[in-house]
Protein backbone atom coordinates (compact mmCIF):
# COMPACT_ATOMS: atom_id res chain seq x y z
CA UNK A 1 0.00 0.00 0.00
CA UNK A 2 1.05 3.58 -0.58
CA UNK A 3 0.78 6.01 2.28
CA UNK A 4 0.93 9.74 2.12
CA UNK A 5 2.35 11.47 5.17
CA UNK A 6 3.19 14.90 6.46
CA UNK A 7 6.19 15.46 8.67
CA UNK A 8 7.02 18.49 10.79
CA UNK A 9 10.60 19.01 11.96
CA UNK A 10 11.21 21.61 14.67
CA UNK A 11 14.05 22.62 16.94
CA UNK A 12 13.96 20.87 20.31
CA UNK A 13 12.79 22.86 23.32
CA UNK A 14 15.61 24.90 24.74
CA UNK A 15 17.61 25.04 21.50
CA UNK A 16 18.06 28.66 20.50
CA UNK A 17 16.18 29.54 17.32
CA UNK A 18 17.81 32.62 15.78
CA UNK A 19 15.45 32.57 12.79
CA UNK A 20 12.43 32.55 15.11
CA UNK A 21 13.91 35.41 17.14
CA UNK A 22 14.49 37.45 13.96
CA UNK A 23 10.81 37.05 13.00
CA UNK A 24 9.80 37.95 16.59
CA UNK A 25 11.74 41.19 16.28
CA UNK A 26 10.01 42.06 13.01
CA UNK A 27 6.57 41.33 14.48
CA UNK A 28 7.36 43.57 17.45
CA UNK A 29 8.74 46.30 15.21
CA UNK A 30 5.69 46.30 12.96
CA UNK A 31 3.39 46.36 16.00
CA UNK A 32 1.57 43.20 14.86
CA UNK A 33 2.44 41.15 17.94
CA UNK A 34 4.58 41.87 20.98
CA UNK A 35 5.40 38.34 22.09
CA UNK A 36 4.79 35.95 19.20
CA UNK A 37 7.46 33.44 20.33
CA UNK A 38 7.96 32.28 16.74
CA UNK A 39 9.60 28.89 16.14
CA UNK A 40 10.79 28.15 12.61
CA UNK A 41 10.64 24.56 11.37
CA UNK A 42 10.42 22.47 8.22
CA UNK A 43 7.44 20.77 6.64
CA UNK A 44 7.73 17.69 4.39
CA UNK A 45 5.13 15.70 2.48
CA UNK A 46 6.14 12.26 1.25
CA UNK A 47 4.78 8.87 0.28
CA UNK A 48 5.98 5.51 1.55
CA UNK A 49 5.16 1.97 0.52
CA UNK A 50 4.28 -0.40 3.36
CA UNK A 51 2.14 -3.46 4.15
CA UNK A 52 0.11 -1.82 6.91
CA UNK A 53 -0.18 1.30 9.07
CA UNK A 54 2.30 0.11 11.67
CA UNK A 55 4.92 -0.73 9.06
CA UNK A 56 4.41 2.65 7.41
CA UNK A 57 4.82 4.41 10.75
CA UNK A 58 8.05 2.50 11.50
CA UNK A 59 9.44 3.32 8.09
CA UNK A 60 8.60 7.00 8.53
CA UNK A 61 10.24 7.00 11.96
CA UNK A 62 13.43 5.71 10.42
CA UNK A 63 13.28 8.25 7.56
CA UNK A 64 12.73 11.10 10.02
CA UNK A 65 15.45 9.98 12.37
CA UNK A 66 18.08 9.21 9.74
CA UNK A 67 17.43 11.80 7.04
CA UNK A 68 14.82 14.49 7.67
CA UNK A 69 15.93 15.58 11.13
CA UNK A 70 19.16 16.01 13.03
CA UNK A 71 18.44 14.38 16.40
CA UNK A 72 21.05 16.56 18.15
CA UNK A 73 18.97 19.68 17.50
CA UNK A 74 15.60 18.74 16.13
CA UNK A 75 12.54 16.69 16.92
CA UNK A 76 9.92 15.53 14.43
CA UNK A 77 6.22 14.89 14.36
CA UNK A 78 4.53 12.59 11.86
CA UNK A 79 1.03 13.75 10.95
CA UNK A 80 -1.99 11.61 10.08
CA UNK A 81 -1.29 8.87 7.50
CA UNK A 82 -3.48 8.66 4.44
CA UNK A 83 -3.61 5.70 2.07
CA UNK A 84 -3.52 6.63 -1.60
CA UNK B 1 52.22 11.75 1.29
CA UNK B 2 49.05 11.45 -0.75
CA UNK B 3 45.96 13.58 -0.21
CA UNK B 4 42.43 13.23 -1.57
CA UNK B 5 39.99 16.13 -1.86
CA UNK B 6 36.35 15.04 -2.00
CA UNK B 7 34.11 16.81 -4.52
CA UNK B 8 30.31 16.80 -4.11
CA UNK B 9 27.89 18.60 -6.38
CA UNK B 10 28.01 22.06 -4.79
CA UNK B 11 31.51 21.88 -3.30
CA UNK B 12 33.41 25.10 -4.02
CA UNK B 13 36.66 24.98 -2.03
CA UNK B 14 38.05 21.87 -3.74
CA UNK B 15 40.54 23.73 -5.93
CA UNK B 16 41.85 25.94 -3.11
CA UNK B 17 42.34 22.86 -0.95
CA UNK B 18 44.14 20.91 -3.69
CA UNK B 19 46.40 23.87 -4.45
CA UNK B 20 47.25 24.29 -0.77
CA UNK B 21 48.09 20.56 -0.44
CA UNK B 22 50.28 20.71 -3.54
CA UNK B 23 52.04 23.76 -2.12
CA UNK B 24 53.32 21.48 0.65
CA UNK B 25 54.48 18.93 -1.89
CA UNK B 26 51.66 16.46 -1.31
CA UNK B 27 50.45 14.46 -4.29
CA UNK B 28 46.75 15.35 -4.46
CA UNK B 29 43.74 13.89 -6.28
CA UNK B 30 40.13 14.94 -6.46
CA UNK B 31 37.74 12.22 -5.24
CA UNK B 32 34.25 12.30 -6.78
CA UNK B 33 31.43 11.65 -4.31
CA UNK B 34 30.53 8.35 -6.05
CA UNK B 35 33.96 6.90 -5.25
CA UNK B 36 34.31 4.33 -2.51
CA UNK B 37 37.93 3.17 -2.73
CA UNK B 38 40.10 5.36 -0.49
CA UNK B 39 42.98 2.94 0.08
CA UNK B 40 45.59 5.11 -1.64
CA UNK B 41 45.28 8.14 0.63
CA UNK B 42 47.09 9.23 3.78
CA UNK B 43 44.67 12.07 4.29
CA UNK B 44 41.18 12.90 3.00
CA UNK B 45 39.76 16.42 2.90
CA UNK B 46 36.05 17.22 2.92
CA UNK B 47 36.30 20.78 1.64
CA UNK B 48 33.96 23.74 2.00
CA UNK B 49 30.97 24.59 -0.12
CA UNK B 50 27.32 23.62 -0.25
CA UNK B 51 27.21 19.86 -0.84
CA UNK B 52 23.90 18.86 -2.47
CA UNK B 53 22.84 22.49 -2.12
CA UNK B 54 22.83 22.08 1.69
CA UNK B 55 19.22 20.95 1.18
CA UNK B 56 17.36 19.92 4.38
CA UNK B 57 20.42 20.77 6.52
CA UNK B 58 24.02 21.79 5.83
CA UNK B 59 25.90 18.60 5.06
CA UNK B 60 22.78 16.52 5.71
CA UNK B 61 22.46 14.76 2.37
CA UNK B 62 26.19 14.37 1.69
CA UNK B 63 26.23 11.94 4.61
CA UNK B 64 24.55 9.31 2.45
CA UNK B 65 26.96 9.50 -0.49
CA UNK B 66 29.18 6.48 -1.27
CA UNK B 67 32.35 8.43 -0.44
CA UNK B 68 31.17 9.35 3.06
CA UNK B 69 30.15 5.76 3.73
CA UNK B 70 33.68 4.78 2.62
CA UNK B 71 35.17 7.46 4.89
CA UNK B 72 33.43 5.80 7.87
CA UNK B 73 35.32 2.57 7.11
CA UNK B 74 38.51 4.55 6.45
CA UNK B 75 38.24 6.04 9.95
CA UNK B 76 37.24 2.77 11.58
CA UNK B 77 40.23 0.96 10.06
CA UNK B 78 42.57 3.87 10.88
CA UNK B 79 43.79 4.22 7.30
CA UNK B 80 44.65 7.88 7.69
CA UNK B 81 43.45 11.35 8.62
CA UNK B 82 40.09 12.90 7.71
CA UNK B 83 39.81 16.69 7.72
CA UNK B 84 36.49 18.49 7.28
CA UNK B 85 36.65 22.21 6.61
CA UNK B 86 33.48 24.33 6.90
CA UNK B 87 30.86 22.27 5.01
CA UNK B 88 33.20 19.31 5.60
CA UNK B 89 32.96 19.88 9.39
CA UNK B 90 29.17 20.00 9.05
CA UNK B 91 29.25 16.69 7.16
CA UNK B 92 31.49 15.03 9.78
CA UNK B 93 29.07 16.09 12.54
CA UNK B 94 26.03 14.95 10.55
CA UNK B 95 27.74 11.60 10.00
CA UNK B 96 28.57 11.23 13.68
CA UNK B 97 32.32 11.07 13.06
CA UNK B 98 32.57 14.15 15.28
CA UNK B 99 30.20 14.96 18.16
CA UNK B 100 27.60 17.75 18.14
CA UNK B 101 26.35 19.74 15.20
CA UNK B 102 26.55 23.15 13.52
CA UNK B 103 23.42 25.26 13.52
CA UNK B 104 22.36 28.64 12.15
CA UNK B 105 24.61 31.55 13.22
CA UNK B 106 23.26 33.55 16.15
CA UNK B 107 22.83 36.67 14.01
CA UNK B 108 21.09 34.60 11.25
CA UNK B 109 23.51 36.04 8.68
CA UNK B 110 26.13 34.48 6.45
CA UNK B 111 29.41 35.69 7.97
CA UNK B 112 32.41 36.27 5.72
CA UNK B 113 35.33 37.60 7.72
CA UNK B 114 38.83 36.99 9.06
CA UNK B 115 38.77 35.98 12.71
CA UNK B 116 41.29 35.62 15.52
CA UNK B 117 41.65 32.10 16.87
CA UNK B 118 43.27 30.70 19.99
CA UNK B 119 44.94 27.35 19.39
CA UNK B 120 45.61 24.67 21.96
CA UNK B 121 48.13 22.66 20.01
CA UNK B 122 51.77 23.29 20.80
CA UNK B 123 52.73 22.71 17.16
CA UNK B 124 50.86 25.92 16.30
CA UNK B 125 51.33 29.48 17.58
CA UNK B 126 49.00 30.40 20.46
CA UNK B 127 46.98 32.76 18.27
CA UNK B 128 46.39 32.79 14.53
CA UNK B 129 43.87 34.40 12.21
CA UNK B 130 41.95 32.61 9.47
CA UNK B 131 39.07 33.41 7.11
CA UNK B 132 35.57 32.16 7.89
CA UNK B 133 32.59 32.05 5.51
CA UNK B 134 29.46 30.33 6.76
CA UNK B 135 25.78 30.70 7.59
CA UNK B 136 25.60 27.64 9.82
CA UNK B 137 28.65 27.65 12.04
CA UNK B 138 27.29 27.82 15.56
CA UNK B 139 28.69 24.75 17.28
CA UNK B 140 26.06 23.06 19.40
CA UNK B 141 26.05 19.93 21.58
CA UNK B 142 24.33 18.85 24.80
CA UNK B 143 26.05 19.45 28.15
CA UNK B 144 27.25 15.89 28.51
CA UNK B 145 28.88 15.93 25.05
CA UNK B 146 30.52 19.28 25.79
CA UNK B 147 31.96 17.86 29.00
CA UNK B 148 33.32 14.83 27.13
CA UNK B 149 34.85 17.04 24.41
CA UNK B 150 36.75 18.99 27.06
CA UNK B 151 37.83 15.87 28.91
CA UNK B 152 39.18 14.39 25.67
CA UNK B 153 40.98 17.64 24.91
CA UNK B 154 39.32 17.90 21.49
CA UNK B 155 38.99 21.67 21.14
CA UNK B 156 42.07 22.73 19.19
CA UNK B 157 40.66 26.01 17.81
CA UNK B 158 38.55 28.60 19.66
CA UNK B 159 37.23 31.94 18.46
CA UNK B 160 38.78 34.85 20.32
CA UNK B 161 35.76 37.00 19.59
CA UNK B 162 32.93 34.53 18.98
CA UNK B 163 31.24 35.53 15.67
CA UNK B 164 28.43 32.96 15.51
CA UNK B 165 27.43 31.93 19.03
CA UNK B 166 29.38 28.65 19.06
CA UNK B 167 29.24 26.97 22.47
CA UNK B 168 32.60 27.14 24.31
CA UNK B 169 33.78 29.33 21.38
CA UNK B 170 34.47 26.12 19.45
CA UNK B 171 35.90 26.70 15.97
CA UNK B 172 37.62 23.37 15.46
CA UNK B 173 37.73 19.88 16.97
CA UNK B 174 40.36 17.16 16.76
CA UNK B 175 39.71 13.53 17.63
CA UNK B 176 43.20 12.05 18.05
CA UNK B 177 41.85 8.58 18.80
CA UNK B 178 40.26 8.32 15.37
CA UNK B 179 42.32 10.87 13.43
CA UNK B 180 39.37 13.10 12.53
CA UNK B 181 39.52 16.92 12.42
CA UNK B 182 36.70 19.38 11.80
CA UNK B 183 36.94 23.17 11.62
CA UNK B 184 34.82 26.08 10.41
CA UNK B 185 37.73 28.41 9.47
CA UNK B 186 39.41 28.00 6.08
CA UNK B 187 43.17 27.32 6.36
CA UNK B 188 43.36 26.59 2.62
CA UNK B 189 42.44 30.22 1.93
CA UNK B 190 45.43 31.46 3.92
CA UNK B 191 48.44 29.65 2.49
CA UNK B 192 49.73 31.86 -0.31
CA UNK B 193 51.16 35.27 0.43
CA UNK B 194 49.02 36.73 -2.36
CA UNK B 195 45.97 36.21 -0.12
CA UNK B 196 47.48 38.51 2.50
CA UNK B 197 47.52 35.90 5.25
CA UNK B 198 49.57 32.72 5.51
CA UNK B 199 48.47 31.48 8.96
CA UNK B 200 46.74 28.51 7.29
CA UNK B 201 50.23 27.14 6.76
CA UNK B 202 50.48 26.32 10.48
CA UNK B 203 47.52 23.98 10.12
CA UNK B 204 49.01 22.15 7.13
CA UNK B 205 52.32 21.86 9.02
CA UNK B 206 50.40 20.39 11.97
CA UNK B 207 48.87 17.79 9.63
CA UNK B 208 52.28 16.96 8.22
CA UNK B 209 53.61 16.41 11.74
CA UNK B 210 50.57 14.32 12.76
CA UNK B 211 50.84 12.01 9.77
CA UNK B 212 54.58 11.43 9.72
Amino acid sequence: MKYKAEVKVTLKNGVRDPQGSAVDTILRRTGLEDSANVKVGKHFTLTVTAGNDKEAKNKLDEICHEVLSNPVLESYEIGRLETI
Amino acid sequence: MKAGVVVFPGTNCDRDTKKACEHFGWETDYIWHDESNLDDYDIIFLPGGFSYGDYIRAGGLATFSPVVQAIKDYVKNKKGYVVGICNGFQILCETGLLPGTLSVNDNTRFICDVVGLATSDDKMPEAISLPIAHGEGRYFADDETLKQIQQDNMIFLRYQDNPNGSLLNIAGLIDRKNNVIGMMPHPERAVFKETGNTDGMYFFKLLEAEIK
